[in-house]
This record gives structure tokens, sequence and C-alpha cells, in this order.
């Protein structure tokens, strides 16, 4: 019996990881059409990292957690770090080029201009912090 | 694209909804219990009865109040959510009774589906069960009248502001 649950629970993970490889596959899809559009946003690459902050006007979860965790960001990183912030209403062709399905929707390059990392949603100032950490 | 009125949506209670239809069904597969998977297209079938999320009352009666999930109103077509539920109940009423008349295999597999496509709906914002509906309103089918908000791909989840 107790056999059988721990296959089930074996097989169930199995499939979850399976489904969690698909969700890395997408974000690294989305990567690189960042990383091919990168030079729609700049003519020259401003040589430190760079968060691109996909957002809308009537987004609230931008307003309430996103721009205060970027905020809290640049207070922190001081002229280390570039925020630039996208409004998706009025540029829906950036969010198009750059593969933005939900707001918010965060990229980070590194000072190379390569695109690292994508946060599908609200990323907290901690995730962000560890992700400028790494580039 | 014909002008349309959008409702206004939340999304929290459909989230609710889809996480705990995950949650039981992988319970109901990891403890080998059809019952509970019957039970989950139960809820489901009630649901869609009431044209209402399932679980959707754990999201209005405590949840919410309790400020553990906050709304996530968008402004979006409510039918197409329905019919993905519905959608949703019958591959779980047929995985059930598949499981009771014991065919295991196409029994966890419709089961699983379901699991699949609530976890893409929830954790990717993407309904699979909408973009089916829009295809047959695309197609005219009676009863499938409403277009996705403009500048939506069908399917996904609104962006806050969408116009209809």
């Amino acid at each position: 019996m107790s056999s059988d649950i721990l296959l089930r629970l074996g097989l169930a993970l199995g499939i979850i990881g399976l489904g969690l490889f698909a969700y890395w596959c997408v974000n690294q899809r989305l990567l690189l059409r960042a990383q091919n559009n990168v030079l729609s946003l700049f003519s020259k690459l401003p040589n430190k990292p760079v968060i691109v902050y996909f957002t809308t006007p009537d987004c609230v979860p931008c307003k309430t957690i996103q721009r205060p965790a970027l905020n809290k960001l640049s207070g922190l990183m001081g002229d280390k770090l570039e925020v630039v912030e996208i409004n998706a209403t009025e540029r829906p062709d950036l969010a198009k080029q750059w593969g933005v399905m939900s707001v918010p929707t965060t990229f980070l390059l590194d000072a190379r201009g390569d695109a690292r990392y994508v946060n599908n949603g609200v990323a907290r100032v901690e995730k962000l912090m560890e992700q400028l950490r790494t580039l | 694209m014909t002008s349309q009125t959008l409702q206004k949506v939340d999304h929290s209670i459909l989230k609710t909804n889809q996480l705990f239809i995950i949650a039981l069904s992988v319970l109901a597969f990891i403890l080998n219990l059809p019952i509970l998977a019957a039970f989950v297209a139960l809820v489901m079938g009630i649901g869609s009865a009431l044209k209402t999320p399932g679980f959707g009352i754990i999201y209005k009666s405590i949840l919410k109040p309790r400020g553990w999930m906050k709304p996530d109103v968008l402004d979006d077509n409510p039918e197409p959510h329905r019919f993905s539920q519905i959608v949703g109940f019958v591959f779980l009423t047929a995985g059930s009774t598949a499981l009771f008349l014991g065919s295991a295999v196409l029994g966890w597999t419709l089961v699983w589906i379901v699991i699949a496509l609530a976890s893409l709906n929830a954790f990717g914002g993407f309904c699979v069960g909408c973009m089916v509906y829009y295809w047959l309103a695309r197609l005219n089918v009676p009863g499938f009248g409403k277009q996705p908000p403009a500048g939506i791909f069908p399917g996904m989840k609104p962006k806050a502001g969408a116009r209809a």
C-alpha cells in the first residue's frame, strides 16, 4: 500500500517536473526573444545591469508591489542599475516583440546586454537582488 | 472585431478554483482515490450549473475576507471561463467513470489532462478552454458569441485596462 503511494508520488513529481521543464523552455525562448530585441530599446548599451519593466497604467500589482520594489532596488544600487519602464498599452509593439504575455513582466539584462532572467508576474525585491547578484 | 461590453471578472476566484482542482486531483492520484476525483468533478459540475467557479466559495468565505488572497478584478468575459469549467467537468467525470470501471490508465490520463490545463491557467495565465470558446465563436457556433478583449490573444489572461 505505502509502496504504491510512493510510486504514485514519484510519478506525480515526475509529471510536475516535466511541466516545470516545459515552463523553463518557454522562459528560455522569451529570453532569446528579448536578446534579439535589446537594440530596439538602446542605441548604445549602458554598460551596467538593466531591468526592463513592462507595465500598464491600470495594473494594480504593478503599482502596489512591483514599482515599490524597483524603487527600493534603484535606491539600493544607485547608478549601478538602470530601470527601463515600458507602458505596454502605449507600446504594444515592444510588448509583442519581447513576447510579454502579462504584466508586470521584468527582464534582467547584464552589463553586456545579454538577457539573463525573465520574471512573469510580480518579482519581489529579494528575488531581483538575488538575480542581480549573479549577473 | 465587433464592439462588446466586458464585465468585471475577479481572476482571484478563478485562480482559487484552479488551485483546488489541481491540489485535490493530484492528491486523488497519489492516494489512488477515484472518489476524490469524482468529488472534484461534482463540485465543478455544481459550479457550472450555478455559473460560478466550483471552489469559489472557499475564496468568498475564507480567503478573501481574511485577506489571504486579494481580488484581481479585470475587464473580461465570464462566459469562456464558465465553458472552460464545463470542459474540465466533462474530462474529470469521464476520468472518474473510467476509474470506477477499472480503466486506470485512461482514467488517470484524463485527470492529469485537467491538472495540466488548470496549471497552465493558474501559473501561466493561459486558459485553453477559453481559447476553444473563442475559436467556436469565430466559427459562429450558436451559444458562443463573445470575442476576446481587444489586443489579447484568445485565452490569455487580459492585461489590466483591456478594452472591449
